[in-house]
């Protein structure tokens, strides 16, 4: 059953068109990869799924549980269940990690119709996530990514991931910076919330990330196209051979 | 009294018409030399000088009397001081001490019109509070305050202000201060002023001595109108640190003009300005930093940064450096627009909507600057006044602001995790 559903999408940045008709179905409680040359279009399509103001949309439809999303704003779509983890998280100071977390959780809590977490209730469960995480303590009451080195940002993004219990994660080069410890540990992080319901998009540029999330679908994004679509035995394919052996160098 | 009846006059004619002592004759001659301060002044071209100068009030001449106990702050009302607490030694000096040639014409002005100088010394407390009530009507009221400090010593200066009962009125006020050989100030300012408020100028003067630090906080908020002025002269191996953090919403004209003279060799000074301008406020900064022949191997950063939160809004911005020598290390900077669009879409990209990601970012903003101050109380009742003005009322929860809270939770929780 597809959950997230992108229809022949068109879309701008600036004057420049990225993606050209672009369709992709996301299965529910699959883990979907999305793989393909420098500036094929990879980041712009999670850019365009959350609603990012770079990114003018010009034709076709993204659908979620059926319903087209593109009217819908960032926060809207986010309240919705989709997450994006950013590849580059902007630091913020002045804004406190918790504080943050905790308005987030708590808007997505009243939009689900449950109560809000108390400070008390809320800390404690940030601790706790943080702590699978390999996360310092210290960080949940620092400025929110501020200093953070590149490994830190992303444990970051995973904690904020868990806790906000999204239905549809976008993954974007969530392996860009890591060394092999802290690849190790997001992956675990983003391992723990497979269940069969949650669906993940790895958007990638190499196959390193891949081993330790194992995809289900393997799709290869060329200039602003979908233009090829196998099983995680693709990987293996585009690791030895590139993507000329798939038609898709570029 | 109209304050524009000083315009074109000589000192001498001043001096009678207002009666005051000759000995405030040197002060006037300073006033007088000066640009009178209107619209075409850089200092006030953005204050109503016209309604502040050519409106009739009443003047109020402080008559100081006896000084009650007080256990935590001198409390000084419409310019007399009612109350103190023991360690704060008070004296009253008749004798006019102005610093000869502060650029601000209202500093010399308010030294003219000031009864005795109120000084004061804090012999036996490291924390001063200073709180100021005004409570008079349509009056124009001018004093000064003077503080010592000891070699040696560590003293924190806390100012508030009252004012409003104070509607329509016109405050002259300032502080010189002598930070002395190797001693510590730390000065911080909270004052809220609302649209019918007394306009308050403060005009201050800093000598810092050898190896001396002023470290100066200045937190402006509201819709009223209001100018710091401030000189700081620093002697060799003294150092300044000047924070100013300014939320000015509705007609508000608020701002800081300074001049950060380094006259000592090895002098450091230190200028970051945080601005945040909703609808037609006006905000200004306009600093400079001197650095004379005398002062080699200085070292002077000045930094200012505006929001401006509505089209009506408008900072106008002057850092400024004035150097005489080559043997030192110097900045100035400055930059003005909205707020981060990067930062605002990765909040709104969690579910936090836009309005609270955009108060978020604000706060974040104005954070920066207010955590600065270690004292913890202290540190709340900023962020209360902030937030009072921000939301219309404080309503401070602990993850909010206050990351010592957090860390408590924290602590506490970890037993039972």
């Amino acid at each position: 059953m597809s959950i997230l559903e992108i229809k022949n999408i068109k879309a701008n940045i600036g004057e420049k068109n990225i993606l050209k008709g672009l369709n992709l179905s996301l299965e529910k409680g699959k883990v979907h990869a999305i793989m393909g040359p420098n500036g094929a279009g990879k980041s712009t399509l999670s850019k365009t799924i959350v609603g990012h103001y770079d990114v003018d949309v010009t034709g076709g439809d993204i659908l979620l549980r059926g319903e087209s999303i593109l009217e819908m704003e960032p926060e809207e779509r986010a309240l919705e269940g989709i997450f994006l983890s950013f590849q580059h998280p902007v630091e913020i100071p002045g804004v406190s990690n918790a504080y943050f977390l905790r308005t987030a959780v708590n808007a997505k809590r009243v939009h689900e119709g449950k109560e809000e977490l108390n400070a008390a209730e809320f800390l404690r469960e940030m601790k706790k996530t943080a702590e699978t995480l390999g996360m310092k303590p210290e960080m949940i009451s620092r400025s929110l990514n501020e200093g953070f080195s590149g490994g830190e940002k992303k444990r970051n993004e995973i904690l904020q991931m868990q806790m906000l219990h999204p239905d549809v994660i976008l993954l974007d080069e969530i392996d860009s910076g890591l060394d092999i410890d802290a690849l190790r540990a997001v992956s675990e992080g983003i391992n723990a919330m497979k269940d069969g319901e949650r669906t993940f998009l790895v958007i990638t540029h190499y196959s390193r990330i891949l081993d330790y999330i194992e995809p289900d679908y393997i799709h290869v994004l060329k200039d602003g196209q979908i233009v090829h679509t196998g099983g995680p035995e693709l990987v293996a394919q585009l690791e030895e051979k590139g993507y000329e052996s798939i038609g898709a160098a570029g | 009294m109209k304050l524009a009846t000083l315009r074109d006059r000589t000192p001498e004619l001043i001096a009678g018409e207002w009666g005051l002592h000759p000995d405030r004759i040197p002060a006037l001659e300073a006033f007088c030399a000066l640009p009178f301060p209107d619209k075409k002044s850089e200092t006030y071209r953005y204050a109503d000088t016209q309604e502040i100068f050519d409106t009739e009030r009443t003047r109020i001449i402080p008559q100081q009397g006896e000084v009650a106990p007080d256990p935590r702050r001198v409390v000084i009302v419409d310019g007399v001081v009612v109350s103190a607490p023991d360690g704060v030694a008070i004296a009253f000096e008749e004798t006019d001490a102005a610093t000869k040639g502060h650029f601000d014409p209202l500093y010399s002005l308010s030294h003219a019109l000031s009864a005795p100088t109120i000084v004061l010394h804090p012999t036996e407390v490291d924390t001063l509070e200073i709180q100021h009530r005004y409570t008079q009507p349509d009056a124009l009221l001018a004093y000064r305050i003077r503080i010592e400090t000891t070699a040696n010593t560590s003293v924190q200066v806390y100012e508030s202000f009252f004012d409003a009962q104070a509607t329509g009125s016109v405050i002259l006020y300032g502080i010189d201060v002598r930070v002395a050989r190797d001693a510590t100030l730390r000065w911080i300012k909270n004052q809220t002023l609302g649209s019918t408020h007394s306009r308050v100028f403060a005009s201050h003067y800093a000598d810092v001595g050898e190896n001396g630090t002023l470290d100066l906080s200045t937190y402006d908020f509201g819709s009223g109108q209001g100018l710091a002025t401030l000189e700081v002269v620093l002697d060799a191996h003294a150092i300044s640190s000047l924070h100013h953090l300014v939320y000015a919403t509705e007609q508000a004209r608020r701002g800081t003009v300074s001049r950060v003279i380094h006259r000592g060799h090895h002098s450091h000074s230190d200028q970051v300005a945080k601005n945040i301008l909703r609808h037609d406020a006006r905000g200004i900064f306009d600093a400079l930093i001197k650095v004379e022949h005398s002062a080699p191997k200085t070292i002077a950063h000045q930094n200012n940064q505006a929001v401006l939160l509505d089209e009506g809004a408008y900072m106008a911005s002057k850092p400024q450096l004035e150097i005489y020598i080559d043997d030192l290390e110097a900045s100035h900077g400055s930059t003005t627009g909205q707020l981060d669009p990067k930062a605002l879409f990765y909040l709104r990209s969690r579910g936090i909507g836009e309005e609270e990601a955009k108060k978020m970012l604000i706060l974040a903003f104005a954070n920066t600057l207010i955590d600065r101050i270690e004292d913890k109380v202290l540190r709340e009742w900023i962020h209360q006044s902030f937030e009072a003005v921000y939301y219309g009322q404080s309503h401070v929860a602990c993850l909010e602001t206050c990351h010592g809270c957090e860390e408590n939770a924290l602590g506490a929780f970890s037993v039972n995790s």
